[in-house]
Formats: C-alpha cells, sequence, structure tokens
C-alpha cells in the first residue's frame, strides 16, 4: 500500500538530513507505529506519505514513495487527498464548522459529492464511530476523546485507504485513550483500512501495532516486528524495561505476556516496606471550594490540603474538573463558594512580582506565556523581571534540553523543548509552590524522565509543594507522592499514589498490572525490592 | 521545481484588474468629467462596480490559486473585517486599516489589493451594510493595499515603520477623500452652496467639493489617520515579525528537488572515500 524506497529527505536552508535512506513497505490493512525521539521528524515521515512534504515546504527528495501505486513526486498532495486520510496532533485545530454532523460532511461538500452519497456515508460513519448520539453536539462541547473521534471519522467519511494520526492519544486521559486505540484496531480489522500512526506513549499503542517503524535521532531508521524493534531500542515503555531489568529471555509487548514470564517473582514473598511520613506542615489548604461555568458544575465542594515537599497528582477523565481546580488554586479564576489559602493567603489577591515568587503556574498550553521572538529573549525578559544574574535561565534551560539553539522562536521549539523553556522560566522566579496543568503532552522518554528528575528535586530539596494535573498514569507513578482522583467536580480518591493507582484497572501504570497484587508501579520499585530480598 | 507563490496578479488577471480599476476609478470621478447637465450616471455606476468587483474575483480564482495563499486571504480577510465594526459609532476609529497596510507590506501589493476588496465585501456582509457603497469601498481598500508598493521593499526597523505610518496616514485621508467623492454628489441636495452641479464647470464644482470634504474630513478622516498612524507605531514591529514569520512558514516558492536514489547513494560514498 506503501512503498519507501531509499528515501532521504533534507529541508531547504538547512543541513540536517531529516530522514535518510529509509526503505520499507507496508501492505494493505496493516497497523504501523512510528516512534522516535521529540523532534526526529516522525511527522515530517507522516507527511511524506500524503505528499505535503515536500509539496508544500519545499525540500530535496531522494528516492521514491508510492502511494497505492501512485509516486506521490508525480501528483500534488491534493490527488492523494481521496486515499490518504491524516488526522493532525491537536484535532481542535482543525475542525472548520462547529456542529459534529456539519464536520462530518465537510471534506466531501469541499470535494462536490452529490448530496445523497453524502448523506449515506455521513450516517455510515456516525454508525461505524458510535458517534450517533453525538451528531447534533457542538464539537467545542465535546470531551477530547469524542472530538479525536469525530476527527478520525471526517478523515474516514472520504473512505480513504489510509489513515495517518500524529499523536492521537497525547491529550487524552487512559479510558479515552483506550477508545480511540481499539476503533483503529478495529478498522484495521474489519474495512482493512491502512494505519500509521506516530505516538510517545508507546505503553498505550504497542499492543495494537503490527510493526513499527524506529526514527533514530541522526536520520538512521529501522522498521520490524514491535519485539526485534524494542529489543534494541532505546526508547521503551515500562514493561520492556521491566524485562529488560529483570532479564527476561523473552520480550513481551502486551500485560498477559510479561505476566505469565514473571510468574514465578510474584510468588516469592518480600518485605513491604513502610511509606516515609512526609512534613505534615499545611501549604495550601482548599475549603469546600465551588465553580461552575453557566450551567455546567466544574467544582462540587472540594476540600483538601497539600503540605510541604509533596508531589500531588490530580488525575480524572477529560472535563472533571482539574483545571477548574488548579485555575482557582493558582488564583486565575475566582471559585463560586468555599476558599483557598497558600500559605495563609488567598492566592487570588497576589498581583505581579509578589505573584511569581509565590506561585509557578505551567498552564495546559504552555505557549500562552511565551510571547518573546526567540528562545533568548524569553529568557533574558525572565532573568530582568526575577532580578536574577543575566544568563540564569538560560543555563537552567540547557540543564533540561541541552542542544537548544538561543535564536530559534519559541513556537518553533519542539513540544517538548517549549515545555522546557517555559519551565526554566517559571522556576527562575523560584516559587514557592509549583503548578503545572498537563505538562507531558509530547515528550518522550528521556525528556519524561528529565523533567521529573528536576521537579523532585524542587519538591525534596527545597521542601515545597508540586500540584500536577495529568493523563499520564506512568508519570504519575514515578513522579507523585500523592494522587487526588476527581470524577465530575469531586473528589473520589484521596490517598497514596499506590493505593490510588492500584485499586484503579484503567489508571493502573503497566508494571503495577503486570505485577499485580504486589505493591510495585514503577521498573525501580521492582528492582529495588528484589535487590533487598536478595 | 519550487513551491507555489504567493498570489500575486498576472497573466489574464492584470487587464482585468486594469479594466476593472478604470470602471471604478470613473465611478468615483464622474461629477467632474461630465460635459453638460443631463442625466445623473450614478446609477450605471453603481450597478457596474459590484461587477466589476465579480469581475475581478473570477479572474483570481482562475488563476488556481494555492491553498497556502487562500489560507493567509481567509484568515487576514476575517481578521479585518471583524476588526472593522470595533470602532462603530466613534468617529473613523477604524481599526482595520493598520493590518490591512502591515498585510499588504509583507504579502506584497498584489495581495494587498485583494486583500483590501475581500475584507471589505466580508465587513459589508457581516455588518449588513450591503448598500451601492460597498463596492466602492471595496475599490478604496483594495487600492489602499495596492499602494504600499510606494514603500521600497528593502527598508527596515525604524524607517520602515515610519514610512508605513505615514503611508497610514495618507491612506485615511485618501479613504475619506474619495469616499467623500462618492457620497458628495447625492448627499446635499440639489440646492446647497455646497451642491454639486451637474454640468457644471471642473472649477466651481472642484472648490465646491473641496469646501465639503474639509469639513467632513475634520469630523471623520483626522481621527482616521492618527488612529491608524499611532497603531502602525504601537502594534506594527510585533506585527510584522509575526507576519513575516508566517511568511517564512508558510514555505512559498521553496525549493523542491526530487533525486534518484542511487544518486545520493553515489554521493554519500564519494563523500566516504575523500
Amino acid at each position: 500500500m506503501i512503498t519507501f524506497s531509499n528515501v532521504s529527505l533534507v529541508y531547504p536552508h538547512s543541513t540536517k538530513t531529516i530522514i535518510e535512506d529509509l526503505s520499507f513497505s507496508i501492505v494493505e490493512g496493516e497497523m504501523v507505529l512510528v516512534m522516535g525521539a521529540t523532534g526526529s521528524g516522525k511527522s515530517s515521515l507522516l507527511r511524506l506519505i500524503n505528499g505535503l512534504v515536500p509539496h508544500h515546504t519545499g525540500g530535496i527528495l531522494a528516492g521514491d514513495i508510492s502511494v497505492d501505486g501512485i509516486s506521490t513526486q508525480a501528483v500534488k498532495p491534493g490527488a492523494l487527498a481521496h486515499l490518504v486520510g491524516i488526522v493532525a496532533q491537536n484535532p481542535a485545530n482543525g475542525f472548520v464548522t462547529d456542529i459534529v454532523e456539519e464536520e462530518l460532511a465537510f471534506g466531501m461538500e469541499a470535494l462536490n459529492f452529490p448530496p445523497d452519497v453524502m448523506r449515506k456515508r455521513v450516517e455510515e460513519v456516525l454508525d461505524l464511530l458510535s458517534l450517533n448520539p453525538l451528531r447534533h453536539r457542538s464539537i467545542a462541547s465535546l470531551s477530547g476523546g469524542e472530538q479525536q473521534r469525530v476527527a478520525i471519522g471526517s478523515a474516514l467519511v472520504m473512505h480513504p485507504k489510509i489513515l495517518v494520526l500524529d499523536e492521537p492519544t497525547s491529550a487524552l486521559d487512559p479510558i479515552a485513550a483506550e477508545e480511540v486505540l481499539s476503533l483503529l484496531h478495529r478498522l484495521v480489522h474489519d474495512l482493512s483500512v491502512t494505519v500509521v500512526i506516530a505516538e510517545h506513549r508507546l505503553e498505550r499503542v504497542i499492543q495494537f501495532v503490527d510493526r513499527i517503524i524506529y526514527i533514530e535521532g541522526n536520520g538512521e531508521a529501522a522498521i520490524g516486528s514491535a519485539e526485534e524493534i524494542l529489543r534494541r531500542a532505546n526508547l521503551v515503555p515500562p514493561i520492556i524495561r521491566l524485562a529488560r531489568a529483570l532479564n527476561l529471555a523473552e520480550i513481551g509487548t502486551s500485560v498477559r505476556e510479561v505476566r505469565r514470564a514473571t510468574e514465578g517473582i510474584r510468588q516469592r514473598s518480600f518485605i513491604e516496606q513502610v511509606p516515609e511520613i512526609g512534613n505534615n506542615e499545611i501549604a495550601i489548604e482548599v475549603k469546600a471550594l465551588s465553580k461552575n461555568y453557566s450551567e455546567k458544575i466544574a467544582l462540587k465542594s472540594i476540600s483538601t490540603e497539600i503540605y510541604h515537599g509533596e508531589i500531588v497528582a490530580i488525575m480524572g477523565r477529560n472535563g472533571a474538573g482539574k483545571s477548574s481546580l488548579l485555575h482557582t488554586i493558582v488564583g486565575v479564576a475566582l471559585p463560586d463558594k468555599g476558599q483557598v489559602r497558600v500559605f495563609g493567603g488567598d492566592p487570588y489577591l497576589l498581583k505581579g512580582r509578589q505573584r511569581r515568587i509565590t506561585i509557578g503556574y505551567v498552564p495546559q498550553e504552555p505557549s500562552d506565556l511565551l510571547y518573546s521572538q526567540s528562545v533568548v529573549s524569553e529568557c533574558e525578559q525572565a532573568d530582568h523581571d526575577n532580578e536574577i544574574a543575566a544568563g540564569s535561565t538560560f543555563a537552567l534551560l540547557n540543564r533540561l534540553v541541552p542542544q537548544i539553539s538561543e535564536k530559534t522562536h519559541p513556537n518553533d521549539l519542539s513540544e517538548g523543548q517549549r515545555l522546557a523553556l517555559v519551565l526554566s522560566i517559571v522556576l527562575a522566579g523560584n516559587p514557592e509552590v509549583l503548578v503545572l496543568d498537563e505538562p507531558t503532552r509530547g515528550l518522550d522518554y528521556q525528556a519524561k524522565h528529565l523533567f521529573a528528575i528536576t521537579l523532585k528535586e524542587y519538591a525534596k530539596k527545597l521542601d515545597r509543594p508540586v500540584l500536577i494535573a495529568t493523563h499520564d498514569v506512568e508519570l504519575v507513578a514515578e513522579l507523585a507522592d500523592r494522587v487526588l482522583f476527581l470524577a465530575e467536580g469531586e473528589i473520589v480518591a484521596d490517598g497514596s499514589t499506590l493505593d490510588v493507582l492500584l485499586s484503579s484497572p484503567a489508571f493502573a501504570p503497566q508494571v503495577a498490572k503486570v505485577m499485580s497484587p504486589k505493591p510495585w508501579l514503577t521498573v525501580s520499585d521492582v528492582v529495588e525490592a528484589l535487590a533487598i530480598e536478595l | 521545481m519550487k513551491t507555489r507563490d504567493i498570489f500575486a496578479f498576472h497573466g489574464a488577471a492584470i487587464p482585468a484588474l486594469i479594466v476593472t480599476s478604470s470602471i471604478s476609478a470613473l465611478g468615483f470621478i464622474w461629477p467632474f468629467l461630465l460635459p453638460h447637465e443631463g442625466s445623473r450616471p450614478q446609477w450605471i455606476f453603481a450597478l457596474a462596480l459590484p461587477f466589476a468587483l465579480i469581475l475581478l474575483y473570477i479572474s483570481v480564482s482562475n488563476q488556481n490559486l494555492d491553498s497556502k495563499s487562500i489560507a493567509l486571504l481567509a484568515v487576514l480577510a476575517a481578521l479585518i473585517a471583524a476588526l472593522r465594526p470595533l470602532g462603530t459609532g466613534a468617529v473613523g476609529i477604524e481599526p482595520m486599516w493598520f493590518l490591512l497596510i502591515l498585510s499588504a507590506r509583507v504579502f506584497g501589493p498584489s495581495f494587498g489589493f485583494l486583500l483590501g476588496a475581500l475584507s471589505m465585501t466580508l465587513s459589508a456582509l457581516l455588518t449588513g451594510g450591503l448598500g451601492p457603497w460597498f463596492a466602492y469601498q471595496a475599490f478604496a481598500a483594495a487600492w489602499i493595499g495596492l499602494g504600499v508598493a510606494l514603500i521600497p521593499r528593502r527598508v527596515r526597523g525604524w524607517l520602515e515603520l515610519l514610512l508605513l505610518a505615514i503611508y497610514g496616514v495618507i491612506a485615511a485621508a485618501f479613504f475619506g477623500f474619495i469616499m467623500d467623492l462618492q457620497f458628495w454628489p447625492w448627499v446635499l441636495g440639489p440646492d446647497t452652496q455646497l451642491s454639486y452641479i451637474p454640468g457644471g464647470a471642473f472649477s466651481e464644482n472642484f472648490s465646491r467639493f473641496l469646501s465639503y470634504h474639509m469639513l467632513s474630513a475634520m469630523a471623520w478622516d483626522v481621527p482616521r489617520a492618527i488612529f491608524t498612524a499611532t497603531l502602525i507605531v504601537i502594534a506594527g514591529k510585533p506585527i510584522l515579525h509575526t507576519l513575516r514569520r508566517a511568511y517564512t512558514r508558510a514555505a512559498f516558492l521553496a525549493p523542491i528537488e526530487f533525486k534518484r536514489a542511487t544518486l545520493i547513494a553515489r554521493e554519500k560514498a564519494g563523500r566516504e572515500v575523500r
């Protein structure tokens, strides 16, 4: 269906080879994952398939790419539109209309389909993706998973033979991600659609895909079955790291396989570790907090306390009230009822410098905080605002992500680099509390690990609280001391990370699923426990 | 091979541009050209101008606009059209002109011409102000976009902003002037001291018009000019930067090269030998 023969790609005004001498072919009805570090050229590879690269971007393309027998050199991307459906990283950016039904019909309208065909196909897709109950809803009112399904639907109405998706689950909670992936799985198996998908959260996709294309940073690429690639890749999901740590002969990609292989370990008995008791000094106090947005209840009488030196993860489905809770704690939104006290003061009243040194906030869209024209001027501004030595912010940034060019425009940075930049700027103010909203979208495992280390250092060394809203179960397992689980604006679970994550099958990390009923969340937990036993 | 360039008039669209612009220019200046008293031709022009505008749009769309140009045009036209009614009621406070001028500066005069005409048409539709005057306004805005070509291309930095601000003043005055010209024969009735005299001498009519224009200009054009120039000075730098970035990112005229795979392999081998 898709054949790359000796493909190399260089963008104009650049000497860096994005892809070098890549050959592979994908057959009809195959599901292929493209993986690689942040900024390694995954998106470029996806866009080569429908000809947007190089027809839209310019560049030197060597070798030949053929899609369903058509060479992408010979035709413009428009001529492949009926063959290749593409779903971009953030579906909300791609929607044209307001209503689900209209969005599904939009592509066909642009291609001048007859009305009866459009009608029929819209109905088909509504049924196929179980979107029927949502058909008259406004797209803005849908949850992230539902929006992603609509985006996939509007690609599917064109009856493409190939579906290309760029990080389809990065903004989704584990349940919605599962929903989208099993949908793709079904499309592959029932309709024999060929699916090419780029994703960082390998733990979510690995069990669904047939093969993996692994792009290493230097332009080299490899393709093979999941086992082959993961055996030697640098970026691997926790389940593979577990297999490596335990020196298992077979590398399994699903919980079931690894669980079988580790039967023996689970049967041994271990000394239970007693959790350390942390600081008991209250830093943030939330009392009977309620917040409504017109009809919708965002927070329903929430009370909790956050202590010094504690990393608290706030989890829950899309729209459960995580962001609303953070907004009121940070003091950008006023609660309808109840109160928030940060170190005894009302965060809503903080202004200017006082605010910067009290609360450091990284919003969901980190670029909202960036308005300069280059990385270096952004850093200089932060140095100046916080009255610290020139270059400190940039030095901090350099520690987080080493090779960042000073002159790059913040919007040209990769997702992970941009987050690192915002984090450096916020940390430069040396705030008393750190609050982060969904910070790990688009980060690969290494970047995420570095990020976790930085946050831990901040919380433990300085004995300051960190609040983090996230869908990323693996990050929570590695980082958080405590989890607040929200549903429909209420706290439904509040306890140590271990207790909360182990009690919910959907939100349990991979290692916990494999090792259940043992109380281990991460690979290092397992390794430590084994070391003690030995 | 290269990616497509940003929209520019060429080929058959150039005569269309000249013809339609001439028709609309006649539509503005007819009061001075009529040699004798007789029927007023404004009705002809009130019909001819919208047709001229449609002809222009057709000739442009026949050029096979690139999707990137369309996207840029659509977004900027929507922005400008939305900015325009923000100042309604206030005298001449129209926050659209500075953005039109800055966009035309970055994306070129052809683009500016089309953007001016489109955004005026769009804002007429949005605000329901779809009267006989809208085609006049569309052409006036289009010429303002086109006129940015008067500023030398190479100029950058504070001098560029200064020139753009001066152009903003001229454009605001120009818009007031020709819109008055369009309005003047209709507005006053036949018998005032400033009224248009059908078939009258040019000098007589022109001085009457100037007096009329001075009266209205004080109320509308001066605030408009000050407002536009101020916005250009204040917001010009970041907006120019943002638009230029968009221009670079859109990769107009970026080279595309297709090579045989064997060729690169050989180059690579050669590199290794060296």
